[in-house]
């Protein structure tokens, strides 16, 4: 026991001695400023309930009288303990119910996923055969009745063979979107600048001919999902590489800023750019600013993007300006 | 590789697909490629676990390759590898899994359960077709595979 809290032992047993002798209003109020002081200055409730017993053995022949005294005034003494033992058992009842609460929402959620990953999975299956159907047999058409139709009839074939294959991209694009959303999310570091550099030569691979210059900082480093991360990159530059198509000196520049105080990486390009007008437009699925005659797509890639980009705890944001090119933002919970 | 008809005599493929328009479009790729081969088609799980190990006097000849479809009528086409690969007679048949799922979990279990190869149906039947092609040439002709009897 230090200094301060024998002192203070004393000048509490002092008071607590004066009131049970004396018992007057004034005495019984001092006696509980000076067990708060003592409590306050360090002494606990138990070594309080001791001295308590130390002052009632001190007094010469505690009378009936005085016991009744010192037990009305040690329960009054205790009491905010006891409220907040009561208030820590109340709180703890709270949390177990609200414990419970959240076990049922998970499994709820799990219940929902697996439902959900049934009807993908069905989706996945049963909506695509249709469509091999209908792009086979108009092959099939082509090929064997080629001099029974003229080029109206072969053009109206390579259509339907078109249009199920644009509906072969959209139900993977759908899958996609979905998949992301219950994937679990793994966690570790990425180097985003070596992931950005393979991404952007997978895109060069495709088209050989393209030029495009490409600047990618070095030191992108981040946390997060990298299988859903290397997807977002994919997306990003994907539009990128599309959108500068037309450009005569196509640039696509991979780097991070600061951005409200936290770190955002960024995909800037100097394509065809959008109408900010539209920009809230962007993230949404299906959603496109092009026609697909001009820039063939699904509308779903940016979608997945903002899906994954939340789910990392993250914010995207676009800017951009027509024929000016465009700015891809995005922040996870924690770059650097 | 080119492919004549000639190089593929005594091959049969067994084709577990319960689509007949799939079927018709299977065939079709082979015939499209010069695969002059002997395809049995059956169209449930059941009906190829039947016709793959079936003993004795009711036996068939085993087919060189069986293309398997996942979703099928009765019993399914993993359930049918589990139960090929559990087989003396079946164990180490060539199996691709031809399926239009692209699910991880599914390409996962049925190598799990000792798949071959697993390839998506495309939609587009100039990529569905040189798929088979590819398939024929490399399960067909390409790899080998121990004797019969050695696997007996």
């Amino acid at each position: 026991m230090t200094a301060a809290p024998a002192h203070l032992r004393e000048e509490y047993a002092g008071g607590l001695s004066g009131y049970l002798a004396q018992a007057d209003e004034n005495a019984r109020l001092n006696a509980h400023e000076l067990g708060r002081k003592a409590l306050r200055g360090g002494i606990g409730v138990l070594d309080l309930v001791a001295l308590h017993h130390d002052v009632l053995a001190g007094l010469d022949r505690a009378g009936p009288l005085r016991l009744d005294r010192a037990a009305e005034f040690l329960a009054e003494s205790l009491s905010p303990f006891e409220m907040s033992l009561r208030g820590y058992r109340e709180a703890n009842a709270q949390l177990s119910a609200a414990n419970k609460d959240l076990k049922e929402a998970k499994s709820a959620t799990e219940a929902a996923n697996r439902e959900l990953e049934a009807f993908s999975y069905s989706v996945a299956h049963d909506l695509r055969a249709p469509l091999r159907s209908i792009d086979g047999f108009s092959q099939a058409l082509l090929e064997d009745c080629a001099d029974l139709l003229d080029d109206a009839g072969k053009q109206h074939l390579r259509y339907v063979r078109e249009a199920a294959q644009d509906m072969a991209a959209l139900i993977d694009g759908l899958l996609s979107l979905s998949r992301v959303a219950r994937s679990e999310l793994r966690r570790e570091s990425i180097d985003l600048s070596a992931m950005a550099r393979h991404a952007l030569s997978q895109l060069q691979r495709a088209v050989p001919g393209r030029a495009v210059e490409t600047v990618v900082a070095d030191g992108l480093t981040v946390n997060g999902d990298s299988r859903l991360l290397r997807a977002v990159l994919e997306n990003l530059l994907g539009n990128a590489w599309k959108f500068t198509r037309n450009s005569p000196n196509a640039r696509i520049e991979v780097g991070a800023t600061t951005s409200d105080g936290a770190r955002a990486c960024y995909i800037r390009d100097n394509g065809t750019g959008f109408d900010m007008a539209y920009a809230g437009k962007l993230f949404s699925p299906f959603q496109r600013l092009h026609s697909a005659a001009e820039f063939e797509g699904t509308g779903i890639g940016l979608a997945t993007v903002q899906r994954i980009i939340h789910r990392h705890g993250g914010r995207v944001w676009a800017e951009g300006a027509p024929g000016k090119g465009a700015t891809f933002y995005f922040t996870l919970w924690s770059t650097g | 590789m080119n492919a004549d008809a000639a190089m593929f005599r005594d091959k049969r493929i067994l084709l577990v697909e319960d689509n007949p328009r799939d079927e018709a479009l299977t065939l079709r790729a082979l015939k499209k490629h010069n695969f002059e081969i002997a395809v049995v088609v059956k169209r449930d799980g059941v009906e190829a676990l039947d016709y793959l190990l079936a003993e004795g006097e009711a036996a068939n000849p085993l087919p060189h390759l069986v293309l398997l479809d996942l979703k099928l009528p009765k019993v399914d086409g993993l359930e049918v590898l589990r139960r090929m690969r559990a087989h003396e007679r079946t164990r180490l048949l060539p199996v691709v899994i031809l399926t239009s799922s692209a699910e991880e979990r599914d390409i996962l279990e049925s190598y799990r359960l000792g798949t071959n190869s697993y390839v998506r149906k495309p939609v587009d039947f100039v990529e569905f077709a040189d798929a088979v092609r590819q398939l024929g040439l490399y399960w067909l002709l390409l790899n080998r595979m121990p004797s019969a009897q050695e696997i007996l």
